[in-house]
């Protein structure tokens, strides 16, 4: 066994000398930067409104998404099954505060509906902060319950948390705010929503899906930096404590509280930013979005793609996303065909997008791209045991 | 080498760093600690020792704030910390070590012993994410400090970025003390730090417990089942049984004391 | 060792007076809440009454308790199916840990099952009552068998192999194989609730409590689980392979240490929960007299709430928690309205975890961390 990693080690050797220098030394500087300008260029290849280009725009979403889950359950190691709680919330931002719902009031800024229209008129980048605001405070009070509880309890009330809203997202057109209006359209839902409005760009249409991919592509790339710093900082380090022995952790002095309802604040955060641009791109808030069935997807994100790991989110997100929204669809429905069959593949999405889920665990169970930390647990009793056998041969200190 | 005894004479008129009073701890219908006082002076080495079941770890346990007496008062310098939170202890400056190493397995050596300073550091949800240059320079010097205290319970080089996991249980030990040592505290509780060493180790622990106290200032309370270095190290030593206190005093007077014995080999007939 | 056991918390409790009383707050305050709702209805009822029907244009109003006695059967015997299947979440969880997602969907095989079989035997509404009797037994038995070996299967492919993985993957495995049975459901009957003939005439009146119609459904149901419950608490306290399970679910180590084989004693676990869940597709089918591949998914949800309430590991918490569920369910149906039932089922269960964390009749199995 050790010679056959000694021979791979060998190989990574001899490929690593043919790197130039000074793309060797900064690697991965080089690849983020490549993944970048390929993000930025990559709608010039497709159709303006092409199908491709829609999928990717909810990947990205997803990603979003899937990042603010994995402060959650995979930094602070809260399973929370809640998360639909805010994707609810980031969408009633845009309802409430992008629309004509609240036709009593008369709010314009820098938005994109005639001066004339009633209803709340908010930027895109003002209701990106109100959702900030409204999905923080949401998050720390669904947060307060869990504190005491154990890891599985943590996941019902946050369940419970989440199922609530839903149904009070469906039944909010008999909550009365006064004047007529009502908390939410139910599930005929807020309709004609404003299209963002960015000043120097102009709007944003539906025609040209070009500038809402960039738009989503600019908030992943907001999101991703503020994950990698938090993770490198003194208080990612203070979750994945608490998540690896609660105990140990407010030994060594992490506040409990405070710690825990930050990392739910922040993931609540991250959700309704999502939200909000899920929101606009449908041009429709409709209670029948927000089920229980999304919390688990977007938790199947991060688990498939490695629970902690930030790059895993990414990757788990953009395949589910487009495995789900793309590849059973689109892929799927032409299949049959071109083997002759008269079968409709699609009645079996489900069962394809749980046998797939199924395959991945098994074969890879810590992830596809997991955390430090599990990629060498595999090697981690290999060296361990040299370790010893090190420590076993070296004399130690006052010995005779 | 002065011997305790000699020692002895400067350390029991110290102040005490921290007093433990009358004690107890109650779970449902299970006495585990019954009034129990304890003083320890300043930059002294106390021992806690007795039988398994003793009430050793759940007095620790009372001390750092994972339990609260049932009745009893705890007080540390002038503060009473009876009812404080555990992390707001540690603030005060109590560290301490586990019986069953509790390293944080997803983080390196290095990192765990970074934790360790979480009280002590300022950096914040704004700072951690812009980075300023006040954040920069914590992180910097947090990190320098975390390898000098890796360094200084002899964790060699090539491990500090390994995973805690791939230590060898030498390393982990060492690791933890590390750890302990970087909330920077007055005191500093150990839980049976010798076990699973061998007579070497032990003695080495013994000297680096004394380098402790006299470079660090630190004062030390720790639980032995490892009577050699108990009567070694300590300069003072206090017996549980059951619950209670039965003796108590410097090393030579509790080896001779007869309660002391029968508590540990039973009555003789 | 005196390792931190998991009866205390990091905030045990201090015998203080101060905390004393809050301890009792918590939890009698809880049984308050608990009953605050059916007190309050009753009180409501007795005052100013409530209508059934209407005499010469006026609303017709009695003042006494039988509909709240209604409202309280009802949902004892729809709590009686929560509380099979809340079983054999709980079950399952007490031995391994796993929220095991696919439960309900193996419920909903049973009912599938059920519904196909006793059409295979033939049995319609005209058929004697013995008939009837033997052939739904019979169904009975094939249900609970089907599914029983269906929760094995899965055990096998999704989660044993998982066994030593991150504690989150076999979550993933069990909500891939909920979405494969739904598939399977929607092939088998279809996207659409399916009627179903209504064999026991589950209408009928079989007695009276003070003015209170026990219908024939609610006997069913009752009937079916009582046993079950009754026999299971049985197989647990008093044969070898119980007490295996119980060991099991205490401490796997120590288990396996004593010569108990563990993986014979997991599969027997989820098979007994397998077979709780089937009893309970057969009753659903007969009690709703509708089936929809969907229905495992709110079924499941309803469980698992139930298995949390009573104490995830316990029994009988799992079927106290399916009772009073049921219950809070009719109540919220028939007074506050069926769109606003699933918002107070977990109300309430927010109330209880808040209250008492470890559910009404929790307690720990496992050491914690």
């Amino acid at each position: 066994m050790s010679e056959l990693r000694a021979q791979l080690q060998e190989w990574r050797e001899a490929i690593a000398a043919l790197v130039p220098s000074w793309l060797a030394r900064r690697w991965s500087r080089w690849l983020a930067g490549a993944l970048i300008v390929i993000g930025i260029v990559l709608p010039f290849f497709f159709a303006p409104a092409s199908g491709f280009l829609n999928a990717t725009i909810i990947a990205l979403a997803y990603v979003v998404m899937a990042l603010g889950l994995n402060v959650v359950v995979g930094f602070a190691g809260l399973l929370d099954l809640g998360y639909v709680a805010f994707y609810a919330f980031g969408a009633y931002a845009v309802g409430w505060f992008g629309s004509g719902f609240f036709f009593n009031a008369h709010i314009h800024v820098l938005s994109s509906a005639l001066g004339t229209a009633p209803g709340i008129h908010l930027n895109f980048v003002l209701i990106l902060l109100c959702a900030i605001g409204i999905t923080s405070v949401a998050g720390t009070i669904i947060g307060l319950p869990t504190l005491r509880l154990r890891g599985d309890y943590i996941a019902i009330v946050t369940l419970a948390f989440g199922e609530i809203i839903g149904v009070v997202a469906v039944n909010g057109t008999s909550i009365h705010l006064g004047g007529g209006e009502t908390l939410t359209a139910g599930n005929l839902g807020i309709s004609a929503l404003d299209l963002p409005y960015f000043p120097g760009i102009g709007n944003f249409t539906l025609l040209d899906l070009r500038p809402w991919y960039w738009l989503i592509f600019v908030i992943v790339l907001i999101v991703l930096f503020v994950n990698l710093r938090l993770r490198d900082s003194r208080i990612g380090r203070a979750w994945i404590a608490l998540r690896e022995d609660e105990i140990a952790a407010v030994s060594m002095g992490i506040p409990l509280v405070r710690t825990k309802l930050m990392a739910y604040a922040i993931g609540a955060a991250f959700g309704g930013m999502s939200g909000v641009f899920l929101g606009a791109y449908a041009t429709t808030v409709n209670a029948s979005q927000f089920a229980f069935s999304f919390s688990i997807f977007v938790l199947a994100m991060i688990i498939v793609g490695g629970l902690g790991s930030i790059w895993g989110a990414v990757l788990g997100a953009l395949l589910l996303s487009y495995i789900n929204y793309y590849l059973i669809p689109d892929v799927l429905n032409s299949l049959p065909r071109t083997f002759g069959l008269n079968f409709d593949l699609t009645q079996l999405s489900f069962g394809i997008f749980g046998f797939l889920l199924v395959l991945v665990m098994v074969l890879r169970p810590q992830g596809l791209f997991p955390e430090r930390r599990r990629r060498l647990e595999l090697t981690a009793e290999i060296a361990a045991e040299d370790a010893q056998l090190v420590e076993a041969g070296t004399p130690t200190a006052g010995a005779a | 080498m002065t011997t305790v005894a000699e020692e002895l004479g400067g350390a029991l008129e110290a102040p005490a760093l921290m007093r433990v009073e009358r004690v107890t701890k109650e779970f449902g219908g299970l006495v585990a600690v019954s009034d129990v006082s304890v003083d320890v002076p300043t930059r002294s080495i106390v021992s806690l020792i007795g039988p398994n079941g003793a009430g050793k770890t759940t007095l620790f346990n009372m001390l750092t704030g994972l339990y609260r007496p049932t009745s009893g008062r705890i007080v540390l310098g002038e503060r009473d910390i009876t009812r404080a939170r555990p992390d707001v202890i540690t603030g005060l400056g109590v560290a301490r070590t586990f019986q069953n190493i509790r390293l944080f397995g997803a983080m390196s050596a290095l990192e765990n012993v970074m934790i360790g300073h979480h009280s002590r550091m300022r950096a914040g949800f704004a700072g951690s994410v812009l980075r300023t240059p006040r954040v920069r320079r914590e992180e910097r010097e947090v990190r320098e400090r975390a390898r000098e205290l890796l360094d200084y319970v002899g964790v060699r080089h090539d491990a500090f970025d390994r995973l805690a996991v791939q230590l060898s249980y030498g390393d982990q030990r060492r690791v933890e003390i590390a750890r302990a040592l970087a909330a920077e505290p007055s005191l500093l509780l150990l839980d049976e730090p010798t076990a699973g060493m061998n007579p070497q180790e032990s003695a080495a622990l013994t000297g680096f417990m004394r380098r402790l106290r006299d470079e660090l200032n630190l004062t030390i309370l720790l639980i032995e089942h490892d009577m050699k270095v108990v009567m070694d190290v300590s300069e003072r030593i206090t017996v549980l049984d059951h619950g209670t206190k039965i003796a108590e005093g410097a090393p030579a007077d509790v080896r001779a004391s007869d309660r002391v014995i029968e508590a540990y080999l039973g009555k003789q007939d | 060792m005196s390792a931190i056991t998991a009866r205390t918390s990091i905030r045990a409790s201090a015998e203080r007076p101060l905390a004393l009383l809050r301890r009792y707050v918590g939890r009698w305050g809880l049984y308050v809440a608990l009953a605050a709702l059916p007190v309050y209805y009753g009180v409501h009822d007795l005052s100013h009454g409530y209508a059934v029907g209407v005499a010469h244009g006026q609303p017709l109003m009695r003042h006494d308790l039988s509909q709240l006695g209604f409202n309280l059967v009802e949902g004892i015997s729809n709590g009686a199916i929560w509380a099979l299947i809340a079983m054999g979440y709980t079950l399952v969880y007490g031995i391994i840990e796993l929220i095991n997602f696919a439960h309900g969907d193996v419920f909903t095989m049973g009912s599938f099952t059920a519904v196909s079989f006793w059409g295979t035997l033939g049995l319609t509404i005209g058929t004697s009552t013995l008939g009837l009797i033997g052939g739904l037994v019979l169904t009975l038995i094939v249900a609970m068998l089907v599914c029983g070996s269906l929760n094995v299967l899965i055990e096998r492919v999704a989660y044993r192999p998982l066994r030593n993985a991150p504690k989150l993957a076999p979550l993933i495995t069990a909500v891939g194989f909920s979405f494969i049975l739904q598939n399977v459901g929607l092939l088998w009957q279809g996207g659409s609730p399916v009627g179903v003939s209504d064999l026991i005439q589950e209408n009928n009146a079989v007695f009276h409590i003070s003015g209170v119609i026990v219908h024939r459904a609610d006997v069913l149901a009752v009937a079916v689980m009582v046993p079950l419950v009754v026999l299971l608490a049985w197989f647990i306290t008093s044969t070898r392979p119980g007490r295996a399970m119980r060991a099991t679910a205490q401490d796997p180590e120590a288990a396996r240490l004593m010569g108990i084989n563990v993986n014979h004693t997991i599969s027997l676990t989820f098979l007994i929960g397998g077979m709780l869940a089937g009893a309970a597709g057969l009753v659903y089918a007969l009690y709703e007299t509708t089936v929809w591949y969907f229905q495992g998914f709110e079924a499941g949800l309803i469980a698992f709430t139930a298995a949390v309430m009573g104490g995830i590991g316990n029994v009988r918490g799992a079927v106290l928690g399916g009772l009073l569920i049921g219950c809070i369910q009719q109540l919220s149906d028939s007074r506050l309205g069926p769109q606003w039932t699933e918002a107070v089922v977990f109300g309430y269960l927010i109330l209880v975890m808040t209250l008492q964390p470890r559910g009404l009749l929790g307690e720990e199995t496992r050491e914690a961390g």
